[in-house]
């Protein structure tokens, strides 16, 4: 076989140039089907990866611990103490990079004009900074100055609806921890701006704000806690669960079932475009080289005339077409190496994001080379584009010597 | 028992079925002998393309036998029958015989690595046939850089380089001038003198029918005639 090769390939790589133009079309279909794939697979990791953070990033982050049963049904009766010494412990892993404390209870925001249900968010702000995007989308006044604020910072749509502002005084009412109405009015100190179904529902002020408003001691309702390597998430949520068995410890993936199904459906989305791409590219494949082979009829006839087998010319249709759908796929990969290189410094969305409020995506993408991928998608079509090409091959095998002969004259 | 390299008995060929059925050939006996130097005439459809093809075992016949070198065609498969032609047969064809990719060096080479051949081996009988076919210094030109008259040559070193029993042409100068037709038959002659090749040529040309020393005349897919003359 090894011998087989060498005899061919010069003669197979000779023949690519034959007819340059098609072996150009070849080559281009190969090159720019197998370039899309890549780079739109790194396009798409990047997408979801920063749409993602993005959500994470806000109130998520990567994972949260609960009293058990405040999940089913937050209130003031579901609440937890503080961290004790062990979970305290726990939270200090070097693979944790930040954690907060936050009183989050249902309550009903009223001013003038309107009344709507909201979630008050009691925040240590120095800590919160590190786990949330929140307090630096402060686009009005003030993010809050440390746990005893008093003061609200609201969502700029929720202000909107509110007819409300900045300055301006709006009554907070909830359930106490008395089970009697508490009922209290916050100075509105700044206004968010983030994604309108966060900015409609959630309302910060300092925790021990928020505690003496409920009338509450030190309870708190959820440790959230932020993990930058994906890696570190499955074994610190089992050293947190250790660390707090009788509490409710969570992913971000159980915490949002819909994100992480977004997540694994646009990573699934690649082999729809794999697909679409491959039978394009093999219907390219299989015209180009059956009207080579057409045209070659003749000599594939003499080849076998002068004694080589039909399996031999399969071989050897097979290796043309082995060079040629791999250079293709290698000026691929080279196409798309170059361009993830080029958005390496990230693709500014923002003005797109801005236009289209649905799009949930991070505003900077940063399109990422992944060595796995990219060799395993070239490796796909450039084994499938083979297996595609047997087809005309098998064609150019079966040439009958004779006829093949008699066509010629 | 003679010393015949190809035998026909009761050799028929017919293409087609029913009212469109063509016999090539009919009933054909004829056995080619080590060292002759044969023409193969006849009116065009008389069936020396058709007679050709079963002697180099292109073609099978639809009844009757052809047996080369002891080997009955009708036993063998397509790969055994490529084998065939690799050892036993040379093949000058009347146009389009060399492969356009490669010089004409590789196109003989090309038969000396299917027989699986060294390197060395190769280029020096490949260079050794065209100095001995009068191409010394066009082994490096493409077909499409050789005149007709060349390419045929270059046919002519190929069908012989692998040295075997026998070398079949069909209409080897259809193509060429009086001149160039004149030296290749020339050349093939010399190369069944000197080499002892068996040449079996199918043609039209007197200029080729003149050298021969064994004239045999196809009419209607039947052998009309057969002399020799040398
Ligand atoms: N593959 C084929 N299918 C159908 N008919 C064929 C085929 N090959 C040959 N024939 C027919 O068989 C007969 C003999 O053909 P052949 O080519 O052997 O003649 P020839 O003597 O070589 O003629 P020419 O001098 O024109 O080359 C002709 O009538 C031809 O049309
Ligand atoms: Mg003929």
């Amino acid at each position: 076989m090894m011998n087989t090769i060498r005899i061919f390939a010069p003669l197979a790589w000779r023949n690519l140039w034959r007819n340059p133009r098609r072996t150009l079309i070849t080559l281009i279909v190969v090159s720019v089907g197998l370039w899309s794939v890549l780079a739109f697979n790194s396009f798409l990791n990047a997408w979801t990866q920063a749409s993602k953070d993005t959500t994470l990033q806000l109130l998520l982050g990567q994972g949260q611990i609960h009293a058990a049963g405040y999940m089913d049904d937050p209130g003031v009766e579901t609440l937890m103490p503080p961290p004790s010494d062990g979970l305290l412990k726990a939270l200090g892993d070097k693979r944790i990079s930040a954690w907060a404390s936050r009183l989050v209870v249902p309550s009903v925001v009223q001013s003038e004009y309107k009344t709507l249900p909201v979630m008050i968010v009691g925040v240590d702000p120095k800590a919160e900074r590190r786990v949330s995007s929140i307090p630096g989308k402060v686009v009005e006044g003030r993010y809050l100055n440390g746990p005893g604020d008093d003061g609200v910072v609201i969502g700029k749509h929720l202000a909107e609806r509110l007819k409300t502002g900045l300055g301006r005084r709006v009554i907070l009412m909830s359930q106490g921890a008395d089970g009697l109405l508490a009922e209290q009015s916050f100075d509105v100190v700044g206004l968010y701006d983030v994604d309108q179904q966060t900015e409609d529902y959630y309302v910060f002020t300092g925790r021990a704000a928020g505690q003496k408003f409920l009338r509450l001691k030190d309870e708190i309702a959820e440790i959230v806690f932020t993990i930058p390597n994906d890696q570190d998430l499955a074994p610190v949520i089992r050293a947190l669960k250790d660390a707090a068995p009788d509490m409710d410890v969570r992913s971000w993936k159980q915490l949002s079932p819909f994100l992480a199904a977004t997540n694994s459906f646009m990573s699934g989305f690649i082999y729809i475009w794999l697909s679409v791409v491959f039978t394009l590219m093999a219907i390219g494949i299989v015209n180009t080289q059956l009207m080579a082979v057409f045209e070659r009829t003749h000599e594939f006839g003499l080849l076998q005339a002068l004694g080589m087998k039909p399996r031999l010319v399969l071989i050897m249709v097979t290796m043309e077409s082995t060079l040629l759908i791999g250079l293709g796929v290698l000026i691929g990969m080279a196409m798309a190496a170059a361009s993830i290189w080029a958005t390496g410094d990230g693709i500014d969305l923002s003005g797109f994001a801005r236009g289209l409020e649905l799009v949930q995506g991070g505003q900077v993408l940063y399109p990422k080379f992944d060595a796995g991928s990219f060799v395993l998608f070239s490796l796909v079509i450039w084994i499938l584009g083979i297996v595609v090409a047997l087809w005309p091959a098998r064609r150019a095998s079966r040439c009958s010597p004779v006829e093949a002969m008699r066509m010629a004259t | 028992m003679t010393d015949a390299i190809v035998s026909c008995r009761g050799v028929s060929k017919i293409f087609g079925s029913g009212e469109l059925a063509v016999h090539a050939l009919r009933e054909v006996d004829l056995d080619i002998l080590s060292g002759d130097f044969a023409t193969l005439a006849g009116p065009s459809g008389s069936g020396k393309t058709t007679l050709l093809n079963m002697i180099g075992a292109l073609d099978t016949p639809s009844s009757g036998h052809v047996v080369i070198d002891g080997q009955d065609l009708g036993s063998l498969s397509k790969a055994q029958l490529s084998d065939l032609r690799l050892n036993k047969v040379g093949f000058v064809f009347q146009a389009y015989n060399l492969i356009p990719v490669l010089s004409a060096r590789e196109n003989i080479e090309f038969v000396l690595e299917l027989h699986g051949l060294e390197r060395d081996e190769r280029r020096q009988r490949a260079t050794d046939i065209l100095r001995e076919v009068g191409l010394e210094g066009m082994e490096d030109r493409r077909p499409a850089q050789l005149s007709g008259g060349q390419q045929q040559r270059v046919a002519v070193a190929r069908a012989l380089v692998s040295r075997p029993r026998i070398v079949l042409a069909d209409e080897p100068t259809a193509n060429l001038d009086s001149k160039t037709t004149e030296e290749l038959v020339r050349l093939m002659y010399r190369l069944n003198r000197e080499m002892g090749t068996t040449f079996v040529i199918g043609t039209h040309d007197p200029r080729v029918m003149e050298h021969s020393k064994r004239h045999i005349e196809l009419l209607d897919g039947r052998i009309a005639s057969d002399e020799r003359t040398g």
